[in-house]
């Protein structure tokens, strides 16, 4: 069973194309990541399927509804952490929870929704004095009110520390065991790779990519890439000439090096060793972030300035 | 269902501002501080408490709109602007639902403020003259509740159509100078503005009825005249008593009565006027009678509306 179809669906703001005829299938139970750089389009193809925007063409299903003409009973049935929320001033945590059990028309207890999301204690006091985290976390509690059969995710660790992704990556995990497809966008690597069964990276409004992890990688060429931490300033020039070595750049004491052939490593590290002392070893097959980096062409960091990443 | 949990939320947080509880009891100070100004005069004692009604709607007709504009002007943008849409957006409520329930609410808070003027002011002249007037007090209560519902609209309706609370201030302080301000200063004045265009740059005759028309396209100015059909003879608000000028009638009968525009009204409205008051009102137009002002004021709560409601439901929320 389909839970998200989009059909060439394309957004324009101006001359500006903030999606550009995306076609994507997400089926029930999967759990599927939006990855890209800030710009990318992610929130806006969200968006479109929450019906907060509407598409310059193009149509989409959210659970075999159109997001247009019957976005109401689709609310019905997912729950939602969107982008740039904001709360209530002068209303609790727990009456923001109670406001979303009421309008969901379900009886949840707003008391094990909000243990879930660990803010046990915090509940009474008003939900815009929160911290970023407490209420990214709010948010997502009020996403998951009702059980719904899909969860939208925009971004939903921002803000949140070590503890709190893990805990609501657990959740997550737990409730697509349960059967609920999870649609979320995300800029943080780590965070797709450890939750995601599928990803679709966005780049300039384009969905460039489209497969589960394993398969990425496997189109990217396997690489590998070995991090020489060094006691002096290394030369990249002599581990440039070892066979199987695609690249090799310098940043401080640390040298990178990059191999079309994972099993080179080790001689990569005898090369360097001639030359200077080595320090630290930090070895990594191709990972997503080198995807990242090749489909979005450099792309934007998160703070969303342009231009190719100098250390990589 | 939806409309009621949106309006609810909204109520809810509303009813914790201070804000808020400052703008109604400061209508409640207005309505005691009138009821104890208010003299007797000569009158008798329900002719006073009748008098303190139309002073205090005299009042309400500048002071109320503002209040009522105030009080409506952040209740879509707003949220636009905070990301509140998104949570109202995330749970099964349509954009119908959110528009029909911040006006649900928003009316609900201007129909409290009038009462916090009108409770007061009904109390203190029952204990001060004994008098209670019933047809008079609910007659205005009731055409002052739709005067402010119709600025509570249009309130809304503005909110709707922007996306950030720095414009939703512009377009209700527009909407304020245009539709009330724009009213009374004498040199700015809206028929005035229209005669000089008319009759300088068109270079036509004067046509006095053209010009109260256009004046009466007000809301302030319909509120005075639907209260004419509610309070006694003697206090009603005369307006367009030179609508003989250029009409067809030509008997000065009735446009001798007073010289003066909206706002001097009142209950100095004095002999003349009261002597033939069914005169008056056979020599103007239908269009610019007491009862059209009925029509005028359902244009007003329902075309805002509408529009507000479309241009919200084509918006792109980001």
């Amino acid at each position: 069973m389909v839970s998200v179809q989009t059909d060439s669906l394309t957004k324009r703001f101006g001359d500006v194309v903030a999606v550009d005829d995306i076609s994507l299938t997400v089926e029930r139970g999967e759990i599927f990541g939006f990855l890209g750089p800030n710009g990318a389009g992610k929130s806006t193809t969200l968006n479109i399927l929450l019906d907060f925007i509407r598409p310059t063409s193009g149509a989409a299903e959210v659970l075999g509804r159109d997001t247009q003409a019957e976005s109401t009973a689709i609310r019905e049935r997912i729950g939602v952490l969107p982008e740039g929320y904001g709360f209530e001033d002068r209303l609790t945590g727990r009456e923001h929870v109670e406001w979303a059990v009421a309008s969901k028309g379900v009886d949840d207890d707003p008391d094990a929704i909000i243990e879930t999301v660990g803010l046990r204690g915090d509940e009474h006091r008003l939900a815009a004095g929160y911290s970023k985290g407490m209420q990214q976390r709010l948010a997502f509690g009020m996403a998951l009110v009702g059980d719904p059969e899909l969860l939208v995710l925009d971004e939903p660790s921002t803000g949140l520390d070590p503890n709190g992704m893990q805990s609501m990556r657990s959740t997550i995990r737990d409730r697509a065991e349960n059967g609920t497809t999870v649609l979320f966008s995300s800029h943080i690597l780590p965070e797709v790779e450890a939750i995601c069964d599928r990803i679709g990276v966005m780049n300039e409004g384009e969905l460039v990519a489209v497969d589960t992890i394993e398969n990425l990688r496997e189109e990217a060429g396997g690489h590998a890439t070995i991090d020489l931490v060094c006691a002096t300033p290394p030369d990249p020039a002599d581990v440039k000439t070892v066979d199987g070595v695609a690249d090799a750049t310098v940043d401080g004491t640390t040298l990178t090096v990059r191999c079309t052939d994972p099993t080179v490593k080790v001689d990569v590290v005898r090369s360097v060793d001639r030359q200077v002392d080595v320090v630290d070893i930090l070895s990594q097959n191709a990972s997503l972030e080198e995807l990242f980096n090749i489909y979005t062409g450099g792309g934007r960091d998160e703070a969303g300035t342009t231009g190719p990443a100098e250390e990589q | 269902m939806s409309i009621r949990t949106v309006a609810t939320r909204d109520l809810r947080n509303a009813g914790r501002s201070p804000a808020l509880w400052g703008g109604a009891i400061g209508l409640g100070l207005l309505g005691v501080g009138l009821a104890f100004v208010n003299r007797g005069r000569s009158q008798s004692p329900t002719v006073a408490v009748e008098s303190l009604f139309d002073v205090l709607t005299i009042l309400l007709a500048l002071l109320l709109p503002l209040a009522a504009l105030v009080a409506s002007y952040l209740a879509i943008a707003g949220e636009r602007e905070s990301g509140g849409i998104k949570f109202l957006l995330s749970v099964p409520n349509g954009r119908r639902d959110v528009f029909l329930g911040k006006l649900l609410s928003r009316l609900l808070i201007a129909t409290v403020g009038v009462g916090f003027a009108y409770a007061p002011a009904t109390s203190v002249s029952l204990s001060k003259y004994g008098a209670f007037p019933a047809a008079v007090v609910f007659g205005t209560l009731a055409v002052t509740l739709v005067y402010a519902a119709v600025f509570v609209v249009i309130g809304v309706s503005l909110s709707a159509t922007v996306a950030s609370r720095n414009s939703a201030i512009g377009r209700s302080l527009l909407a304020y100078f245009l539709l009330v301000l724009f009213y009374i200063f004498p040199v700015i004045q809206v028929s005035n503005v229209v005669r000089t265009v008319h009759t300088e740059l068109l270079g036509m005759d004067a046509n006095a009825d053209l010009y109260n028309a256009v004046e009466f396209t007000s809301p302030y100015l319909a509120y005075q005249k639907t209260l004419n059909l509610v309070l006694p003879e003697g206090m009603e608000n005369e307006f367009f008593s030179d609508s003989t000028e250029g009409g067809d009638t030509g008997d000065p009968g009735g446009s001798t009565v007073e010289g003066g525009g909206p706002g001097s009204g009142g209950e100095s409205a004095g002999s003349t006027a009261t002597s033939e008051p069914g005169e008056v009102a056979t020599e103007l137009p239908v269009y610019l009678t007491d009862e059209f002002a009925l029509v005028i004021l359902a244009f007003w709560l329902v075309v805002p509306l509408v529009l507000g409601y479309r241009s919200f439901a084509g918006a792109d929320l980001e």
